[in-house]
């Protein structure tokens, strides 16, 4: 009997081994999911947002003033380019486990209401760990969705013509307020003509301008829930532009593709574009010329259609920690030391404190102070309703199917006919 | 089962041998041999079971999953709608997708061809005996390792850019195409070129199958009279058609699967990520399009389904072809 104990105790040895890979196993799936608390009260809450390095540096610096004020709640971080950022940040809302707190814009809003993933900060205003007084311009109201604040802005921006100074200067083109749509025109011509450049990198694929052309003919690019323009309203704008790339007024789109993520300016390829004013900041960085702002072009001399964009923060309805994540955002948007490290860098600061708080010494952001000061001023803002569920697909199918109209891939019938089963789909799920 | 059963005389020798003050050795009884093998299955199986655990749940289980997602509606978010065949038909009539497959066949037929050309080129070269032979084998082989690397794909983008090495060196041909990676008709052969460039794990297969032929066989086809070239086509073409076959399954399914290069080389920040005006979408970067970005998981599974089925189909077409050119020794040496 005693070969039959032996054996026994092989077996339990064995057995053993093996029971203990797999508790090995699973004490690794358990640490995975432990919770942010610990023992003396520190809170940890995850932070994530869009940008570049430079972005990056900027925010860490803020972090680290807001821990020392906090001292008992830390801030993980991380961040990627936009469109990573978003396939990320999806996945990750998707699996229960989002940031506390992320960067956000107007195209996601009402996406991310729609899938409860975002948390109403209204209940934290009134539990007064986040205060919503002293923003300028009316932003207060922009991160919100039906009653519900779903973000708040932290800079505010808008689209402008990003343009290279000294080639405007040699080809003797000086944009005034209210100029149209045809002076536009001929001042690109002119440019192509007498510096050999392109006039403009590509505008007839940028959502957001030919958001401002419709509203300057009393429509939008879209509704609460649809697209709000016809095939026929944009066949007329992408047959026009497909004589502009054809003419080089419009600059090569083969060559545009290939210097991204760098923008057709920068990359001297064309003498501007249609962006966010605060992309005058990136673009100075970028290339070696004087970067200025011009502003948007006019049908009838007076109507832009523009409006404040702006950055957000918003929290994630999933956090278990809604009061520090509050706390976190009142402090970024509020605090005057938070706005004179981040500079104009995600727009002009939201807050009017930020704003008096921070005074650019340099031309680029002097010019983009000056530019959104008078845009208010000048009364010409309108506003902006949330877009609908699945508009960041239509915005990129239309830069997509734009480009490959500009490549020669598709006749402007064909494009548009695509665009319009694209966008369907999207905004439908 | 075999296992056991050899072993079970040795470790019956080696108890008898050890302890001989049991008396005359003997065979365990048929039960408690039975339970032994029970139990030493059962460690057998615990040993195993992370291994198991992670195929279950990583392999397996999402597998089936996305069976069934396959053919419902699923945005990540909110749960599966079942829709049928929906998926399948919304495929078939997309345009884009269409052009994917279109995309994806273009870089198989043209990619796999030209790739095992140049594996079995060099093959020869190197199988014969020749100075510095396992520099040139290690030369050959090195970007087989690490050509499906992220940092290859984007070291790759850049010599195919507008003013780099490519488009510098076509110009002094009088060439002005400019750089591949932002033209949608020339992007797919940076690729294709991509994988031609790794040759070497099919080049060493074929050089190992080079070593196999008989000498004699030459020697033999020599004093017969036959040219270098008809030795190739009637000695050596025959004699490695087995590893030719395998070379051809392997890099044809590899081929299909394509998508980090693609996704890396066709893809900059913001825009399209599948290279200008869609050209070089092949079908898993469709695939992740559709799924990632678009949130529609629903029909993401369809496409992989779609692919794995479209593979087994040309792996089964291979396989019954293989009657007509493929040769193998019998009693193989």
């Amino acid at each position: 009997m005693r070969q039959g104990g032996s054996m026994e105790r092989r077996t339990i040895l064995k057995a053993a081994g093996a029971s203990l890979a797999v508790a090995g196993l699973g004490a690794t799936a358990t640490a995975c999911g432990s919770g942010s608390g610990s023992g003396d009260g520190t809170v940890t809450i995850r932070y994530s947002w869009w940008g570049a390095e430079d972005r990056a540096q900027r925010i860490n610096k803020t972090i680290a003033l807001f821990e020392k004020k906090y001292p008992k709640i830390k801030v993980k971080t991380d961040f990627q380019q936009y469109a990573d950022f978003w396939k990320k940040f999806n996945t990750q809302a998707s699996g229960g486990n989002p940031p506390d707190v992320f960067q956000n814009a107007i195209g996601f809003l009402r996406k991310y209401d729609a899938k409860n993933v975002l948390l109403d900060l209204g209940e934290q205003v009134k539990a007064g760990n986040l205060s919503m007084d002293g923003f300028r311009a009316g932003l207060e109201k922009f991160g919100e969705v039906d009653g519900k604040l779903l973000g708040v802005p932290v800079g505010s921006n808008s689209m402008a013509l990003v343009i290279d100074k000294p080639v405007y200067t040699r080809a003797g083109v000086t944009p005034e307020p209210g100029w149209t749509w045809d002076d536009f025109d001929a001042a690109m011509k002119r440019i192509r003509d007498r510096t050999g450049r392109a006039g403009d990198s590509g505008m007839y694929g940028v959502m957001y301008l030919y958001d401002l052309y419709l509203r300057q003919h009393g429509k939008a690019f879209f509704t609460e829930d649809a697209l709000g323009f016809t095939e026929a309203d944009l066949t007329d704008w992408w047959t026009k532009a497909e004589r502009g790339v054809k003419e080089g007024v419009y600059a090569d789109a083969k060559k545009v593709v290939q210097v991204k993520p760098k923008s057709a300016v920068s990359a001297e390829l064309a003498g501007s574009e249609f962006t966010w004013d605060n992309f005058t900041v990136r673009y100075t960085s970028e290339g070696k010329s004087e970067y200025g702002l011009a502003p948007i072009p006019t049908t009838d001399g007076k109507k832009t259609g523009q409006y404040l964009g702006s950055l957000m923060l918003s929290a994630s309805k999933r956090t278990q920690h809604p009061k520090e994540v509050a706390q976190f955002i009142d402090f970024m948007v509020h605090d005057p030391e938070v706005a004179k490290i981040m500079g104009y860098d995600r727009g002009v600061p939201a807050t009017q404190a930020q704003f008096d708080a921070f005074q650019p010494d340099d031309e680029v952001n002097k010019a983009i102070a000056a530019y959104e000061t008078s845009l208010v001023e000048s009364g010409v803002l309108e506003t902006i309703t949330p877009h609908p569920s699945g508009a960041d697909v239509c915005e990129a199918a239309f830069l997509r199917i734009a480009e490959e109209m500009a490549l020669g891939k598709r006749s402007v019938e064909d494009a548009v006919k695509q665009f319009f089963t694209e966008s369907k789909t999207a905004l439908a799920g | 089962m075999g296992h056991a059963v050899t072993h079970a005389p040795a470790t019956a020798d080696r108890a008898a041998a050890s302890e001989p003050r049991h008396g005359p050795a003997r065979s365990p009884r048929p039960a408690a041999l039975k339970r032994r093998r029970r139990r030493d299955n059962l460690a057998g199986y615990l040993f195993m079971s992370p291994w198991i655990a992670g195929f279950l749940l990583l392999t397996a289980g999402p597998m089936i999953a996305s069976l069934y997602y396959a053919f419902t509606d699923y945005n990540l978010f909110d749960a599966p709608k079942w829709i049928g065949l929906d998926n399948f038909a919304e495929m078939f009539g997309d345009p884009r997708w269409r052009h994917s497959v279109q995309v994806t066949l273009w870089y198989v037929v043209v990619g796999t061809p030209i790739k095992l050309l140049a594996a079995l080129g060099v093959a020869l070269l190197l199988a014969q005996k020749r100075r510095g032979q396992a520099f040139y084998r290690a030369a050959f082989y090195a970007p087989s390792l690490i050509g499906a690397s992220v940092s290859v794909a984007i070291v790759w983008k850049a010599i195919f850019s507008d003013d780099a090495v490519v488009d510098r060196t076509q110009k002094l041909f009088g060439v002005h195409a400019g750089g591949w990676t932002g033209d949608p008709d020339l992007i797919i052969y940076s690729l294709v070129a991509l994988t031609v460039w790794q040759f070497g794990a099919p080049m060493v297969i074929f050089l190992a199958g080079l070593k196999q032929v008989p000498r004699e066989l030459y020697e033999a086809a020599d004093v017969d009279g036959a040219g270098k070239l008809r030795q190739f086509w009637n000695i050596t073409l025959p004699m490695i058609s087995p590893v030719l076959f395998f070379n051809v399954l392997l890099e044809t399914i590899h081929s299909f699967q394509i998508f980090s290069s693609a996704y890396i080389v066709g893809g900059g920040a913001g825009g399209n990520a599948c290279g200008p005006a869609d050209g070089s979408m092949v079908y898993t970067c469709y695939l992740y399009v559709q799924g990632f970005e678009n949130s529609r998981m629903g029909l993401a599974s369809a496409m992989a389904w779609m692919l794995l089925v479209a593979v087994a189909l040309v792996t089964a077409v291979l396989f019954w072809s293989q009657k007509r050119w493929v040769h193998y020794e019998e009693g193989g040496r």
